[in-house]
Protein backbone atom coordinates (compact mmCIF):
# COMPACT_ATOMS: atom_id res chain seq x y z
CA UNK A 1 0.00 0.00 0.00
CA UNK A 2 1.22 3.50 -0.72
CA UNK A 3 1.20 5.14 2.70
CA UNK A 4 0.60 8.86 2.40
CA UNK A 5 -1.00 11.53 4.48
CA UNK A 6 -2.83 13.17 1.58
CA UNK A 7 -5.10 11.92 -1.27
CA UNK A 8 -3.74 10.95 -4.71
CA UNK A 9 -5.73 10.91 -7.99
CA UNK A 10 -6.09 7.74 -10.06
CA UNK A 11 -6.88 7.70 -13.78
CA UNK A 12 -9.06 5.23 -15.76
CA UNK A 13 -8.35 4.00 -19.33
CA UNK A 14 -10.94 4.01 -22.21
CA UNK A 15 -12.65 0.62 -22.71
CA UNK A 16 -11.21 0.20 -26.24
CA UNK A 17 -7.68 0.70 -24.97
CA UNK A 18 -8.57 -1.67 -22.14
CA UNK A 19 -9.57 -4.62 -24.42
CA UNK A 20 -6.49 -4.28 -26.65
CA UNK A 21 -4.45 -4.05 -23.49
CA UNK A 22 -6.13 -7.19 -22.13
CA UNK A 23 -5.10 -9.22 -25.21
CA UNK A 24 -1.50 -8.03 -25.01
CA UNK A 25 -1.43 -8.73 -21.32
CA UNK A 26 -2.82 -12.24 -21.89
CA UNK A 27 -0.13 -12.95 -24.51
CA UNK A 28 2.58 -11.75 -22.13
CA UNK A 29 1.14 -13.80 -19.27
CA UNK A 30 1.18 -17.00 -21.33
CA UNK A 31 4.73 -16.33 -22.55
CA UNK A 32 5.89 -15.81 -18.97
CA UNK A 33 4.12 -18.92 -17.67
CA UNK A 34 5.70 -21.04 -20.43
CA UNK A 35 9.12 -19.83 -19.25
CA UNK A 36 8.38 -20.46 -15.57
CA UNK A 37 6.88 -23.90 -16.19
CA UNK A 38 10.31 -25.03 -17.49
CA UNK A 39 12.11 -24.29 -14.19
CA UNK A 40 13.74 -27.18 -12.30
CA UNK A 41 12.59 -27.57 -8.69
CA UNK A 42 14.41 -29.24 -5.81
CA UNK A 43 12.73 -30.90 -2.83
CA UNK A 44 11.72 -28.58 0.01
CA UNK A 45 13.45 -30.96 2.46
CA UNK A 46 16.78 -30.37 0.68
CA UNK A 47 16.17 -26.61 0.37
CA UNK A 48 15.27 -26.38 4.08
CA UNK A 49 18.31 -28.41 5.12
CA UNK A 50 20.59 -26.07 3.16
CA UNK A 51 19.01 -22.96 4.72
CA UNK A 52 19.29 -24.47 8.21
CA UNK A 53 22.93 -25.43 7.69
CA UNK A 54 23.72 -21.92 6.49
CA UNK A 55 22.16 -20.35 9.60
CA UNK A 56 23.91 -22.75 11.95
CA UNK A 57 27.33 -22.35 10.30
CA UNK A 58 27.06 -18.56 10.30
CA UNK A 59 25.58 -18.25 13.80
CA UNK A 60 28.98 -17.83 15.42
CA UNK A 61 29.74 -14.76 13.29
CA UNK A 62 26.31 -13.16 13.68
CA UNK A 63 26.75 -10.36 16.27
CA UNK A 64 23.01 -10.05 16.87
CA UNK A 65 22.84 -13.73 17.87
CA UNK A 66 26.10 -13.95 19.80
CA UNK A 67 25.88 -10.62 21.58
CA UNK A 68 28.44 -7.81 21.44
CA UNK A 69 30.85 -7.07 24.31
CA UNK A 70 30.35 -3.50 25.58
CA UNK A 71 33.94 -2.55 24.70
CA UNK A 72 33.37 -3.50 21.04
CA UNK A 73 29.88 -2.08 20.64
CA UNK A 74 30.07 0.78 18.11
CA UNK A 75 26.58 2.11 18.92
CA UNK A 76 26.79 2.03 22.69
CA UNK A 77 26.75 5.51 24.25
CA UNK A 78 30.19 6.21 25.63
CA UNK A 79 29.82 7.70 29.08
CA UNK A 80 32.70 9.77 30.44
CA UNK A 81 34.60 8.16 33.33
CA UNK A 82 35.44 9.97 36.52
CA UNK A 83 38.41 9.00 38.57
CA UNK A 84 37.45 9.01 42.24
CA UNK B 1 -13.52 -8.92 -32.79
CA UNK B 2 -14.39 -12.64 -33.13
CA UNK B 3 -10.74 -13.45 -33.91
CA UNK B 4 -9.69 -11.50 -30.84
CA UNK B 5 -12.16 -13.34 -28.65
CA UNK B 6 -11.01 -16.71 -30.04
CA UNK B 7 -7.39 -15.86 -29.31
CA UNK B 8 -8.31 -14.60 -25.84
CA UNK B 9 -10.12 -17.88 -25.09
CA UNK B 10 -7.19 -19.96 -26.34
CA UNK B 11 -4.73 -17.91 -24.29
CA UNK B 12 -6.87 -18.25 -21.18
CA UNK B 13 -7.05 -22.01 -21.66
CA UNK B 14 -3.27 -22.29 -22.08
CA UNK B 15 -2.77 -19.99 -19.09
CA UNK B 16 -4.93 -22.17 -16.84
CA UNK B 17 -3.12 -25.28 -18.06
CA UNK B 18 0.32 -23.82 -17.38
CA UNK B 19 -0.69 -22.60 -13.91
CA UNK B 20 -1.94 -26.10 -13.06
CA UNK B 21 1.31 -27.57 -14.40
CA UNK B 22 3.41 -25.25 -12.23
CA UNK B 23 1.30 -25.96 -9.14
CA UNK B 24 1.65 -29.69 -9.70
CA UNK B 25 5.43 -29.39 -10.11
CA UNK B 26 5.63 -27.39 -6.86
CA UNK B 27 3.47 -29.90 -5.04
CA UNK B 28 5.62 -32.77 -6.27
CA UNK B 29 8.65 -31.42 -4.38
CA UNK B 30 6.69 -30.23 -1.36
CA UNK B 31 7.78 -33.06 0.94
CA UNK B 32 7.98 -30.94 4.13
CA UNK B 33 7.83 -27.37 5.50
CA UNK B 34 10.78 -25.34 6.78
CA UNK B 35 9.24 -25.28 10.28
CA UNK B 36 8.90 -29.06 10.37
CA UNK B 37 12.42 -29.52 9.04
CA UNK B 38 13.74 -27.14 11.72
CA UNK B 39 12.17 -29.13 14.55
CA UNK B 40 15.54 -30.35 15.72
CA UNK B 41 17.15 -26.90 15.70
CA UNK B 42 17.67 -25.44 19.19
CA UNK B 43 15.21 -22.60 19.90
CA UNK B 44 16.65 -19.11 20.33
CA UNK B 45 14.84 -18.13 23.51
CA UNK B 46 13.92 -14.49 23.90
CA UNK B 47 16.03 -12.13 21.78
CA UNK B 48 16.41 -8.91 23.72
CA UNK B 49 18.14 -6.06 21.99
CA UNK B 50 18.74 -2.73 23.68
CA UNK B 51 18.08 0.71 22.32
CA UNK B 52 21.55 2.24 21.92
CA UNK B 53 20.78 5.55 20.21
CA UNK B 54 17.82 7.66 19.16
CA UNK B 55 18.79 9.87 16.22
CA UNK B 56 16.92 13.12 16.32
CA UNK B 57 17.04 15.58 13.46
CA UNK B 58 14.22 15.09 11.01
CA UNK B 59 11.17 17.31 11.45
CA UNK B 60 8.59 15.02 9.87
CA UNK B 61 7.84 11.37 9.02
CA UNK B 62 10.81 9.24 8.01
CA UNK B 63 10.04 7.15 4.95
CA UNK B 64 13.31 5.38 4.18
CA UNK B 65 16.84 4.66 5.34
CA UNK B 66 19.86 2.84 3.90
CA UNK B 67 23.20 1.82 5.42
CA UNK B 68 26.49 2.62 3.74
CA UNK B 69 28.71 -0.41 3.08
CA UNK B 70 31.12 0.88 5.73
CA UNK B 71 28.48 -0.07 8.35
CA UNK B 72 28.99 3.31 9.99
CA UNK B 73 27.30 5.93 7.82
CA UNK B 74 23.60 5.78 7.15
CA UNK B 75 21.27 7.96 5.08
CA UNK B 76 17.64 8.70 5.95
CA UNK B 77 14.84 10.41 4.02
CA UNK B 78 11.96 12.37 5.48
CA UNK B 79 8.83 14.15 4.38
CA UNK B 80 10.50 17.27 5.83
CA UNK B 81 12.20 17.42 2.43
CA UNK B 82 15.67 16.40 3.54
CA UNK B 83 18.09 13.53 3.29
CA UNK B 84 20.38 13.27 6.31
CA UNK B 85 23.66 11.35 6.30
CA UNK B 86 24.52 10.19 9.82
CA UNK B 87 27.64 8.95 11.56
CA UNK B 88 25.91 6.27 13.62
CA UNK B 89 28.92 5.80 15.95
CA UNK B 90 28.70 9.38 17.24
CA UNK B 91 25.11 10.23 16.31
CA UNK B 92 26.37 13.27 14.36
CA UNK B 93 24.78 14.50 11.15
CA UNK B 94 27.42 14.63 8.41
CA UNK B 95 25.49 15.92 5.41
CA UNK B 96 22.05 17.41 4.81
CA UNK B 97 20.67 17.22 1.27
CA UNK B 98 17.70 19.50 0.57
CA UNK B 99 15.22 17.87 -1.82
CA UNK B 100 13.31 19.55 -4.66
CA UNK B 101 10.30 17.41 -3.76
CA UNK B 102 9.48 16.67 -0.12
CA UNK B 103 7.40 13.60 -1.06
CA UNK B 104 10.30 11.18 -0.82
CA UNK B 105 9.72 7.44 -0.52
CA UNK B 106 13.12 5.87 -1.01
CA UNK B 107 16.80 6.54 -0.40
CA UNK B 108 19.99 4.66 -1.21
CA UNK B 109 23.75 4.87 -0.63
CA UNK B 110 26.09 3.84 -3.44
CA UNK B 111 28.63 1.11 -2.50
CA UNK B 112 31.43 3.71 -2.77
CA UNK B 113 29.49 6.09 -0.47
CA UNK B 114 30.22 8.92 -2.94
CA UNK B 115 26.60 9.08 -4.07
CA UNK B 116 23.12 8.94 -2.59
CA UNK B 117 19.85 8.66 -4.50
CA UNK B 118 16.27 9.41 -3.58
CA UNK B 119 12.85 9.67 -5.16
CA UNK B 120 9.15 9.52 -4.47
CA UNK B 121 5.95 11.10 -5.73
CA UNK B 122 7.90 13.26 -8.19
CA UNK B 123 8.43 9.99 -10.20
CA UNK B 124 12.10 10.94 -10.47
CA UNK B 125 15.20 9.27 -9.04
CA UNK B 126 17.68 12.04 -8.21
CA UNK B 127 21.32 11.14 -7.66
CA UNK B 128 23.50 13.41 -5.53
CA UNK B 129 27.26 13.61 -5.12
CA UNK B 130 27.73 14.03 -1.37
CA UNK B 131 31.52 14.14 -1.48
CA UNK B 132 31.46 17.57 -3.12
CA UNK B 133 31.86 20.66 -0.87
CA UNK B 134 28.07 20.88 -0.77
CA UNK B 135 25.72 18.17 -2.11
CA UNK B 136 25.48 18.45 -5.89
CA UNK B 137 22.75 16.95 -8.09
CA UNK B 138 24.49 14.55 -10.46
CA UNK B 139 21.51 13.19 -12.40
CA UNK B 140 17.73 13.38 -12.50
CA UNK B 141 16.45 10.04 -13.81
CA UNK B 142 13.07 10.96 -15.22
CA UNK B 143 11.13 8.34 -17.18
CA UNK B 144 8.91 6.51 -14.71
CA UNK B 145 5.22 7.33 -15.05
CA UNK B 146 4.52 6.49 -11.44
CA UNK B 147 6.03 7.17 -8.02
CA UNK B 148 9.50 5.94 -7.15
CA UNK B 149 9.12 3.39 -4.35
CA UNK B 150 12.66 1.99 -4.14
CA UNK B 151 16.14 2.52 -5.55
CA UNK B 152 19.43 0.61 -5.17
CA UNK B 153 22.88 1.35 -6.64
CA UNK B 154 24.89 -1.40 -8.33
CA UNK B 155 27.88 0.95 -8.53
CA UNK B 156 28.55 4.65 -9.11
CA UNK B 157 27.47 4.13 -12.72
CA UNK B 158 24.31 2.00 -12.46
CA UNK B 159 21.16 2.19 -10.37
CA UNK B 160 17.99 0.08 -10.22
CA UNK B 161 14.61 1.64 -9.46
CA UNK B 162 11.14 0.28 -8.65
CA UNK B 163 8.02 2.31 -9.42
CA UNK B 164 4.30 2.68 -8.91
CA UNK B 165 4.07 2.46 -12.74
CA UNK B 166 4.58 -1.35 -12.19
CA UNK B 167 8.05 -1.45 -13.76
CA UNK B 168 11.61 -1.63 -12.49
CA UNK B 169 14.35 0.12 -14.46
CA UNK B 170 18.14 -0.19 -14.69
CA UNK B 171 19.73 3.20 -15.40
CA UNK B 172 23.11 4.19 -16.77
CA UNK B 173 24.29 7.08 -14.59
CA UNK B 174 26.81 8.30 -17.15
CA UNK B 175 24.13 8.95 -19.78
CA UNK B 176 21.09 9.24 -17.54
CA UNK B 177 19.27 6.80 -19.82
CA UNK B 178 17.31 3.59 -19.16
CA UNK B 179 19.43 0.48 -19.90
CA UNK B 180 16.69 -2.04 -19.23
CA UNK B 181 13.02 -1.95 -18.32
CA UNK B 182 11.62 -4.89 -16.35
CA UNK B 183 7.93 -5.35 -17.05
CA UNK B 184 5.77 -8.15 -15.69
CA UNK B 185 4.13 -6.95 -12.47
CA UNK B 186 0.49 -5.88 -12.75
CA UNK B 187 0.53 -3.75 -9.65
CA UNK B 188 2.69 -0.95 -8.22
CA UNK B 189 6.22 -2.15 -7.49
CA UNK B 190 6.93 -1.35 -3.85
CA UNK B 191 10.34 -2.80 -3.10
CA UNK B 192 13.42 -4.37 -4.63
CA UNK B 193 16.62 -6.10 -3.49
CA UNK B 194 19.83 -6.97 -5.36
CA UNK B 195 21.53 -10.36 -5.16
CA UNK B 196 25.06 -10.17 -3.76
CA UNK B 197 26.60 -10.99 -7.16
CA UNK B 198 24.30 -8.39 -8.79
CA UNK B 199 23.23 -10.77 -11.55
CA UNK B 200 19.69 -11.00 -10.19
CA UNK B 201 17.22 -8.92 -8.26
CA UNK B 202 13.85 -9.46 -6.61
CA UNK B 203 10.82 -7.20 -6.55
CA UNK B 204 7.63 -7.11 -4.49
CA UNK B 205 4.47 -5.43 -5.73
CA UNK B 206 0.85 -4.50 -5.03
CA UNK B 207 -0.23 -7.46 -7.20
CA UNK B 208 0.80 -9.52 -4.10
CA UNK B 209 3.56 -11.23 -6.12
CA UNK B 210 7.32 -11.39 -5.66
CA UNK B 211 9.44 -11.84 -8.77
CA UNK B 212 13.03 -12.90 -9.43
CA UNK B 213 14.67 -11.17 -12.41
CA UNK B 214 17.78 -11.77 -14.48
CA UNK B 215 19.28 -8.28 -14.32
CA UNK B 216 21.27 -8.43 -17.58
CA UNK B 217 18.73 -10.37 -19.70
CA UNK B 218 15.80 -8.31 -18.41
CA UNK B 219 13.59 -11.35 -17.95
CA UNK B 220 11.45 -12.49 -15.05
CA UNK B 221 12.72 -15.94 -14.03
CA UNK B 222 10.33 -16.88 -11.23
CA UNK B 223 7.10 -15.64 -9.68
CA UNK B 224 6.08 -16.28 -6.08
CA UNK B 225 2.49 -16.06 -4.93
CA UNK B 226 0.79 -16.65 -1.58
CA UNK B 227 0.38 -13.20 -0.11
CA UNK B 228 -3.16 -11.87 -0.13
CA UNK B 229 -2.24 -8.21 -0.27
CA UNK B 230 0.50 -5.76 -1.33
CA UNK B 231 4.09 -6.80 -0.73
CA UNK B 232 5.84 -3.78 0.79
CA UNK B 233 9.23 -5.24 1.65
CA UNK B 234 11.56 -7.82 0.18
CA UNK B 235 15.04 -9.15 0.94
CA UNK B 236 17.40 -11.98 -0.03
CA UNK B 237 18.32 -14.57 2.58
CA UNK B 238 22.13 -14.22 2.94
CA UNK B 239 22.90 -17.54 1.22
CA UNK B 240 21.09 -16.20 -1.85
CA UNK B 241 18.85 -19.28 -2.10
CA UNK B 242 15.74 -17.82 -0.50
CA UNK B 243 13.83 -14.57 -0.29
CA UNK B 244 11.76 -13.01 2.49
CA UNK B 245 8.74 -10.78 1.86
CA UNK B 246 6.60 -8.55 4.12
CA UNK B 247 3.02 -7.65 3.24
CA UNK B 248 -0.07 -5.62 4.05
CA UNK B 249 -1.71 -9.00 4.79
CA UNK B 250 0.21 -8.78 8.12
CA UNK B 251 2.51 -11.70 7.34
CA UNK B 252 6.06 -12.26 6.19
CA UNK B 253 6.92 -15.25 4.04
CA UNK B 254 10.06 -17.11 3.05
CA UNK B 255 10.20 -18.50 -0.49
CA UNK B 256 12.98 -20.85 -1.52
CA UNK B 257 14.30 -20.09 -5.03
CA UNK B 258 15.32 -23.64 -5.88
CA UNK B 259 12.04 -25.24 -4.70
CA UNK B 260 10.20 -22.36 -6.32
CA UNK B 261 7.68 -22.05 -3.46
CA UNK B 262 6.77 -20.70 -0.05
CA UNK B 263 8.55 -22.64 2.70
CA UNK B 264 7.61 -20.61 5.79
CA UNK B 265 4.88 -18.21 6.80
CA UNK B 266 5.50 -15.77 9.65
CA UNK B 267 2.11 -14.93 11.11
CA UNK B 268 0.80 -14.33 14.59
CA UNK B 269 -2.88 -14.11 15.54
CA UNK B 270 -2.15 -11.08 17.72
CA UNK B 271 -0.38 -9.22 14.91
CA UNK B 272 -2.99 -7.37 12.88
CA UNK B 273 -0.80 -4.71 11.34
CA UNK B 274 0.75 -4.55 7.89
CA UNK B 275 4.47 -5.16 7.41
CA UNK B 276 6.23 -2.07 6.07
CA UNK B 277 9.88 -3.10 6.01
CA UNK B 278 12.26 -5.93 6.84
CA UNK B 279 15.94 -6.79 7.30
CA UNK B 280 17.85 -9.96 8.20
CA UNK B 281 20.70 -10.55 10.63
CA UNK B 282 23.94 -11.75 9.02
CA UNK B 283 23.32 -15.48 9.48
CA UNK B 284 19.74 -15.09 8.24
CA UNK B 285 18.42 -16.55 11.48
CA UNK B 286 16.71 -13.33 12.63
CA UNK B 287 14.15 -11.37 10.62
CA UNK B 288 13.51 -7.82 11.79
CA UNK B 289 10.12 -6.74 10.45
CA UNK B 290 8.71 -3.24 10.87
CA UNK B 291 4.94 -3.05 11.28
CA UNK B 292 2.17 -0.45 11.25
CA UNK B 293 1.67 -1.22 14.99
CA UNK B 294 4.70 1.01 15.82
CA UNK B 295 6.92 -2.00 16.56
CA UNK B 296 9.66 -3.97 14.86
CA UNK B 297 9.00 -7.64 15.60
CA UNK B 298 11.81 -10.20 15.53
CA UNK B 299 11.21 -13.63 13.96
CA UNK B 300 13.23 -16.86 14.08
CA UNK B 301 13.47 -17.46 10.32
CA UNK B 302 13.91 -21.24 10.71
CA UNK B 303 11.29 -22.04 13.34
CA UNK B 304 8.78 -19.41 12.24
CA UNK B 305 8.33 -18.09 15.78
CA UNK B 306 8.25 -14.56 17.11
CA UNK B 307 11.29 -14.22 19.40
CA UNK B 308 11.41 -10.56 20.31
CA UNK B 309 10.28 -7.01 19.70
CA UNK B 310 11.90 -3.60 19.33
CA UNK B 311 9.49 -1.20 21.02
CA UNK B 312 9.96 2.49 21.38
CA UNK B 313 8.61 4.31 18.36
CA UNK B 314 5.50 6.46 18.71
CA UNK B 315 4.27 5.85 15.19
CA UNK B 316 4.55 3.21 12.45
CA UNK B 317 8.00 1.79 11.70
CA UNK B 318 8.51 2.66 8.03
CA UNK B 319 12.02 1.35 7.43
CA UNK B 320 14.45 -1.18 8.85
CA UNK B 321 18.06 -1.97 8.01
CA UNK B 322 20.96 -4.10 9.20
CA UNK B 323 24.48 -2.91 8.22
CA UNK B 324 26.88 -5.16 6.29
CA UNK B 325 28.87 -6.07 9.43
CA UNK B 326 25.64 -7.16 11.15
CA UNK B 327 26.42 -5.16 14.29
CA UNK B 328 22.93 -3.76 14.85
CA UNK B 329 19.52 -2.86 13.49
CA UNK B 330 18.29 0.58 12.55
CA UNK B 331 14.57 1.38 12.59
CA UNK B 332 13.06 4.57 11.15
CA UNK B 333 9.58 5.79 11.91
CA UNK B 334 6.81 8.24 11.13
CA UNK B 335 7.60 9.61 14.61
CA UNK B 336 10.63 11.28 12.92
CA UNK B 337 13.24 9.28 14.84
CA UNK B 338 15.76 6.66 13.82
CA UNK B 339 16.73 4.17 16.49
CA UNK B 340 19.79 1.92 16.68
CA UNK B 341 19.51 -1.40 18.51
CA UNK B 342 21.81 -4.28 19.33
Amino acid sequence: MLRLSFPVLHYRMSSKAQSSNNLNQARQTVQQLRLEARNERIKVSKASADLMNYCIECARTDPLLMGIPASENPFKEKKPCTIL
Amino acid sequence: MAAEKAEMDALKKECDGLRAQIEAARKAVNDTTMTAAANGVAPLGRVQLKLRKSLKGHLAKIYAMHWSEDSRQMVSASQDGKLLVWDTFTGNKLVAVPLKSAWVMSVAFSPSANLVASGGLDNICTVYNIKAASPKTLRELDAHTGYLSCCRFLSDSEILTASGDTTCVLWDLETGKQKMVYTNHIGDCMSLALSSDMNMFISGACDSLAKLWDLREGTCKQTFSGHTSDINAISFFPSGNAIITGSDDCSCKMYDLRSDQEVTDYTDATLNAGVTSLALSNSGRLIFAGYDDFNCHIWDSLKGEKVGVLSGHDNRVSCTGVPADGMGVCTGSWDSFLKLWN
